[in-house]
């Protein structure tokens, strides 16, 4: 049970740091975008790799960024019934979910897209678009890692759930954003 | 068991185990999967059609259009953490609070502008209902007219331009209207964008909030006392002009540059909201909020919110491809074309349909389920795209008002201090529920009041 525990905080931990960086990266695009429409509307000259950026940039946040919504119990939920439940309850439907929905979601997410991932790999393809990026092949791989990093948390999510059925608590409670903005 | 039966039952039992509560995206997407190995176990889907799965999540991922809604709500999460929103609806108050009903004409304008921007039913709501229902109780207001005011602006606000929803509802009716297209044998549609969509919503939208302002004013001509004037405390100052447009000028311009850009054709979506997006740091440094602190946070928010938001995106591709998998699409699109009714009954069921959906699930999923099941059925029968987005959308802010599962009611009775009553709650909307009918009648009668707009500005 210890050794559980232990994963369950190696997961959060994990999560927690990539969410954070990952969210740097949203001011980075708002910065990016800008750019595009300043160097267009003044200068009149943009590059297709500067555009590409910005799009990837995005599609790299919300996938990396989505096992650390998870940790955050930012998914939104239809929550007519959940919010007014028992903490059983939650924690039976935590368990089922991730069980029977979640992790079989993402494993098929992450094997279905190794095919494709290993192509673009072995002739290290590059943005289809003339003057586009060169590691479109790094872009196709966050598939995967969106997979297992996302996977993981719902892995997280299920046994902390386990234990909370079966009352042991000896996970510290994950705190919520305020103090977390103390603690870096 | 045909496939098609397996299709139907897979979208009940799936908005049944969503009504349950664990998190949208993955149940989507999870009961999708459960019922495609049921089906392959039964001969009757082939698994092998997964293989697609991943270029959809590509597809998703490189998707240029879609980038505007992180870059909406990192503005709109900009202004409120930054506490403009606040602060807006502060000096909207002070300056027409001092007539019968000036209060709740502040916070339909201030409702209707703030939710411009974050474009979310229940933040919307929420910081609405904490900020303006307070004020509004003390001052004397009829909690019914206060929590009526509250719930039918901030879910307006989800429809009105520049918002998430109209980004989101314009990339899908650009598929659907592909595929009508098809079905129709024509090569080359005209194109459905964001920005079409942007400009057909603007003057239902307007309308709306005029016929909310209407109702205001007859309350407060009719019914005094459910909505006084602010009484000024003895030897407190007037508040001055030129603080209170201090106040309300900036977000105002910002909101009308962003917009205006777009409906303009000088900018894309994408490109404004990124001015919105700076222009909002812009007003926050300007008034002194921005720090470090603020955009660390203003970028976790953003993060959540985009993730939560394209996850259920993807999670929804998953169920689109094993429906079609099993010809669930056929079996809808052949039911919706033999209706006795020919194409009003289509789109009257449909919309029925999604009224009842709305109570369970929100504007997104319903946008990523629902539109492209039934979307190509209702365009290939006759439908402007355009039109069809703009019915969409108020139909499914009705249904977030009508009691007793709307969404708007269930996020303001969280916030709402005890001693206003659910009833009262459920009573205070029932007005607007009547504008909200009335303007749905209008826009079905009369189309140009959506197609208008684009028309002129696009043709």
């Amino acid at each position: 049970m210890r050794f559980l525990s232990a994963l369950v905080q190696a997961i959060d931990w994990l999560n927690e740091r990539i969410g954070r960086a990952v969210a740097w990266l949203c001011v980075l695009m708002v910065i990016n975008v800008f750019l595009v429409v300043v160097l267009r509307y003044a200068f009149s000259v943009g590059w297709v790799w500067m555009q590409e950026l910005y799009v990837w940039t995005h599609a790299t946040i919300f996938l990396l960024g989505a096992g650390y919504t998870l940790l955050h119990d930012g998914h939104v939920r239809i929550d007519l019934i959940y919010r007014e439940a028992s903490i059983k309850y939650k924690s039976i439907i935590n368990i089922l979910g991730s069980l029977f929905l979640g992790l079989p979601l993402l494993y098929v997410i992450f094997v279905r897209s190794l095919p494709l991932i290993t192509r673009a790999w072995e002739n290290l393809e590059k943005s289809a678009e003339a003057g586009g990026l060169p590691g479109l092949f790094l872009f196709k791989s966050v598939i995967a890692v969106f997979g297992i990093l996302f996977g993981l948390q719902i892995l997280a999510l299920l046994l902390r759930n386990i234990e909370s059925l079966m009352g042991i608590d000896d996970t510290p409670k994950y705190h919520d954003a305020e103090d977390e903005e103390k603690v870096i | 068991m045909t496939p098609e039966l397996l299709s139907l039952l897979m979208f009940a039992v799936t908005i049944a185990l969503l009504i349950l509560g664990f998190p949208v995206a993955l149940t989507l997407g999870g009961s999708a999967l459960l019922f495609a190995i049921v089906g392959d176990a039964l001969d009757l889907f082939n698994m092998g059609m997964l293989n697609i799965y991943p270029l959809r999540i590509f597809g998703v991922m490189k998707n240029e259009p879609l980038v505007a809604v992180p870059l909406f709500i990192f503005m709109g999460v900009m202004l409120e953490k930054s506490n403009l929103a606040g602060e807006l609806l502060e000096a909207m108050g002070q300056m027409f609070g001092r007539l019968r009903g000036g209060l709740g004409i502040s916070v339909l304008l201030v409702g209707a502008m703030l939710a411009a921007s974050t474009g979310i039913v229940g933040a919307t709501v929420v910081t609405m209902g904490l900020m303006s229902l307070p004020v509004m109780l003390r001052s004397g207001y009829d909690p019914k007219l206060a929590s009526g005011l509250i719930c039918s602006s901030g879910t307006l606000g989800q429809i009105i331009p520049p918002s998430i929803v109209l980004v989101l509802l314009g990339d899908i009716l650009q598929g659907a209207n592909e595929q009508a297209a098809e079905m129709k044998g024509i090569l080359v549609p005209e194109p459905v964008t964001a920005i079409d969509l942007f400009a057909g919503a603007l003057i239902p939208g307007f309308l709306l909030v005029g016929l909310y302002l209407t109702w205001q004013i007859i309350q407060a001509i009719f019914n005094a006392e459910s909505c006084p004037a602010l009484s000024m405390v003895e030897g407190q100052a007037p508040p001055r002009l030129n603080l209170l447009l201090r106040a309300i000028f900036p977000p105002l311009v910002l909101i009308v540059i962003v917009l205006g850009s777009i409906l303009a054709g000088i900018a894309t979506p994408t490109e404004s909201a990124a001015v919105g997006a700076v222009g909002a740091s812009f007003l926050a440094w300007q008034k002194g909020s921005f720090n470090i602190e603020v955009l660390r946070s203003v970028s976790r928010e953003t993060t959540k919110i985009s993730s939560m938001v394209f996850i259920i995106l993807i999670g929804a591709s998953m169920f689109s491809l094993v429906f079609r998998g099993f010809g669930g699409d056929v079996v809808v699109e052949e039911f919706l074309r033999e209706l006795p009714g020919g194409q009003f009954a289509a789109m009257l069921l449909v919309m029925v349909i999604m009224f009842f959906l709305g109570f369970f699930l929100d504007f997104i999923e319903i946008i990523f389920v629902v539109v492209p099941i039934v979307g190509p059925v209702l365009i290939s029968l006759g439908y402007d795209p355009l039109w069809l987005g703009v019915m969409i959308g108020v139909n499914l802010q009705t249904s977030f008002l009508t009691p007793p599962f709307g969404f708007a009611l269930f996020y303001l009775r969280g916030v709402a201090p005890p001693e206003v009553r659910t009833s009262e709650i459920y009573r205070g909307v029932l007005p607007f529920i009547g504008i909200q009918l009335i303007g749905l009648a209008l826009f079905w009668a009369f189309p140009e009041i959506v197609t208008w707009l684009p028309g002129l500005i696009f043709k």
